[in-house]
């Protein structure tokens, strides 16, 4: 069920990241103030805003999953959260390098930017041994949507805290006051964007689909083992 | 095609910078390299667990009891495809069911 449609999907992924990069690398104009390091950013910033919006998304599905107690709002939220920390790995990465470049140093501890994404993804990091520490599956599950819709709620806030505080060092996307984005960076911008997002919903329903055939396989397992109930397993025991 | 682009294009600096943005567009697919190798090593455990219960089905239900008297040659002709497919192992339903008799099921 869940792997419907992830074929075209994944192609249009695919189409997307790779217009994305042509677009980036020969239609793009160079920045005037940061030449070619600004490159970086048409990967580092959509992987960031995905990621932030990713943890809100998983937060959403918790709160289904807390209101109608069907589990699937919580494998959703789950997922969501999953693939989201992925990212964030990745904008800590390419952010890190960018900043080698740009301001010769890989992390900057007094910049509120760097350091509020810090804290989001480092609080995102304990939801794994939180839901895991849970035997029961259904108090693993509420506690787990507590967890996501107390910490996606943070994400927003802690966004435009940040986003109010002075700045140090790194720099405003979108200007507010000094105008946004020249017209072919923009564009090349959005691209990105969507590509990224694009390839966030196919990994969460690949994820999904992979989750729901493990699943499928361990219902029937039990299912053909119920005869052999009171003895030995006759089946291979499960593949961890 | 991909020659025309970059013949219209202005070169790339590929100097200092340069080092740097490939550097973070290879972190970006590596680590798309490693979720899908992941994935893949999933896939094939899930797989291997689907292929065992699958031999687990099969031998299950050769070794239901009564199955002896059951192993005696049928008539699938004689008997309604639901009764004869019920009668038979997977591999004596496929080797013996007639081809009209598939042709119809498959419809």
């Amino acid at each position: 069920m869940y792997g419907k449609g992830l074929r075209p999907l994944s192609i249009a992924t695919v189409v997307a990241i790779l217009t994305s990069f042509s677009l980036v690398f020969f239609y793009a104009p160079l920045d005037a103030d940061q030449g070619f390091i600004q490159k970086i950013f048409y990967l580092h910033v959509p992987l960031a805003i995905v990621a932030l919006i990713g943890f809100i998304v998983g937060g959403v599905f918790a709160i289904f999953h807390l209101r109608s107690g069907n589990r699937r709002w919580d494998a959703y939220s789950y997922v969501s959260i999953h693939m989201s920390v992925i990212f964030g790995v990745a904008v800590l990465i390419t952010g890190a390098i960018w900043a080698k470049a740009s301001w010769g140093h890989w992390w900057v501890w007094d910049e509120p930017t760097l350091v509020s994404f810090l804290i989001v993804f480092l609080m995102y990091a304990t939801y794994y041994p939180f839901r895991y520490a849970i035997e029961d599956p259904e108090r693993q599950a509420r506690y787990a949507s507590v967890f996501a819709v107390t910490a996606g709620a943070f994400v927003p806030l802690n966004f435009m805290a940040v986003r109010m505080a002075q700045s140090l060092v790194h720099p405003r996307t979108f200007g507010t006051a000094n105008g946004g984005l020249p017209g072919e960076m923009m564009f090349t911008f959005l691209v990105c964007f969507v590509a990224v997002a694009l390839l966030w919903v196919t990994l969460v329903k690949l994820e999904l689909t992979a989750k729901s055939t493990s699943g499928q396989l361990k219902r029937l397992r039990r299912a053909l083992d119920a005869p052999a109930q009171g003895g030995a397993s006759r089946i291979a025991p499960e593949v961890s | 095609m991909i020659g025309l682009l970059l013949a219209a294009t202005p070169a790339l600096p590929l100097d200092e910078a340069g080092k740097y943005v490939a550097g973070a567009y290879i972190v970006f697919l590596v680590l798309i390299v490693i979720y899908v190798a992941i994935m893949a090593s999933k896939l094939q455990r899930m797989e291997k667990e689907l292929r065992d219960l699958a031999s687990f089905a099969e031998q299950g239900r050769a070794g239901t009891p009564g199955r002896e008297a059951e192993d005696v040659p049928i008539d699938v002709e004689a008997q309604p495809a639901a009764v004869s497919d019920r009668n038979l192992t997977p591999s004596e339903a496929a080797a013996g069911r007639p081809d009209h008799a598939r042709g119809s099921a498959d419809e």
